[in-house]
């Protein structure tokens, strides 16, 4: 309860709150699209420099490098049940039910970022490898979501005119999060504590304030993509979007306890199970599969699992990496 | 003053880089892509500001020819346009200087 009072009542999320609120009261409030990108870089910089550090600290063991194939193997499974469960209760047809799963295969940066400070105040540590693991679990679920579109005939036959070999690759693999954050992330690790002491200033110390702008801005942005597209969702689809989280944090848990990560690595493996993608996923997903409606599955993750995540998530994904650490 | 034709195509940000390849492909000797604000079709409000990820952004890309050179691009955005969202429109307009197209 104290968990999950002490991240509600967090600036981040209550920011977050307000932003939300201004744009469904179609409050005129904006942050430049220049600075939101901006923040956004800085922020994977910050997470990737700060992960870097701490893998320096350590050496890569066994343990570890199951943490990150665990990721890996999650990201590619998630969207296979997505996909089941969107068959099964919604009326979305192959297309739009693969590119929808695609993002909740994939992870959402932003709500890591809040996970991670969630963990912090609640008085745990979490391992830097947990960043790699965020980069790592970013692509496979599109290769999923590719698969599952292209089962029974589903997609395009020929490429769409004015296609060119390897613009998918690139739009996958060399998008600017997985640029900077693995980037940042190997930067930190080879320079160490002692080479990013005097950068610090800018990416420790500034942090919690940008995080907290960021949040105002991404509120604003779940608040008008839910305005904007909320009339093509179905009641069916909703719910999808609010317990997909939930099952996909189980899932994560149960590998969490096969690994015995301790509760902030648990915590923070759940999060990025649970998160949904609307960066690099909704891109992707425009060049890959066209024929799939962005009004379905952008106002999804991000005006509906996006919010219950950071609001509600967080608090239940830390309780859950407490259960299967004896300590619930 | 020479009649010639003027594509205006409105398209997602995200297949713009598909839409010029066709025209460079078509051998339309240049074009210009101008970023949309904001806007309201198939039942939906968009605008630019939305999202982080900006896949939902729209683009203006206007391009002027001949009609030897407009007429099979056109077949080829119509391509474009039975996967992406978009629309397209051609009128005639008067150049002042043909040679340049």
């Amino acid at each position: 309860m104290d968990v999950a009072l002490s991240t509600l009542l967090s600036p981040i999320i209550l920011f977050f709150a307000l932003g939300m609120a201004a744009a469904l009261l179609r409050s005129q409030m904006s942050v430049p699209e220049a600075i939101a990108k901006g923040m956004a870089i800085y922020l994977m910089m910050a997470i990737g420099l700060k992960g870097g550090v701490e893998m320096s600290k350590n050496p890569l063991t066994t343990e570890v490098l199951l943490v990150l194939l665990a990721g890996i193997v999650l990201s590619f499974l998630i969207p296979l049940i997505a996909f089941i469960f969107l068959r099964l209760t919604t009326k979305l047809d192959q297309v739009n039910a693969a590119a929808t799963a695609a993002h909740y295969g994939s992870i959402s940066i932003v709500t890591f970022v809040a996970a991670t400070e969630a963990v912090r105040l609640s008085g745990f540590d979490s391992g830097g490898h947990l960043v790699a693991v965020a980069a790592l679990m970013e692509t496979p679920a599109i290769i999923t979501a590719l698969f599952l579109a292209s089962r029974g005939g589903g997609g395009r036959e020929k490429p769409v005119a004015g296609s060119e070999q390897g613009e998918l690759v690139r739009e996958v693999f060399l998008n600017a999060s997985i640029v900077v954050l693995v980037g940042a992330l190997v930067i930190g690790w080879i320079a160490g504590e002692e080479g990013t002491e005097t950068v610090r200033p800018f990416f420790v110390d500034l942090f919690q304030g940008v995080l907290c702008l960021f949040l105002l801005d991404m509120g604003l942005s779940a608040g008008r993509g839910l305005r904007q597209g909320w009339r093509q969702l179905s009641v069916m689809t909703v719910g999808f979007g609010l317990y997909m989280p939930l099952v996909s944090a189980c899932i994560a848990a149960a590998f969490a306890y096969a690994l015995g990560m301790p509760v902030g690595d648990a915590a923070l493996l759940i999060t990025l199970t649970a998160s949904a993608s609307y960066i690099a996923v909704p891109a992707a997903m425009r060049l890959a599969l066209p024929e799939a409606k962005p009004s379905i599955y952008l106002t999804l993750s991000l005006g509906v699992t996006f919010p219950f995540n950071v609001t509600i998530g967080i608090p239940i994904y830390i309780y859950l990496a407490l259960l299967i650490n004896g300590q619930g | 003053m020479e009649k010639h034709l003027r594509i205006e195509l409105i398209i997602e940000r995200m297949a713009h880089k598909r839409a010029c390849r066709v025209l460079e492909a078509g051998g339309m000797t240049g074009y210009t892509v101008v970023p949309a604000m904001a806007g309201y079709g198939n039942s939906k409000r968009w605008s630019r500001d939305t999202d982080l990820s900006a896949s939902g952004d729209m683009v203006v890309i206007i391009s002027i020819g001949d009609e030897a050179k407009v007429r099979p691009v056109l077949d080829q955005i119509g391509d474009l346009l039975g996967a992406h969202i978009g629309v397209v429109t051609v009128t005639e307009v008067e150049v002042l200087r043909p040679g340049r197209f």
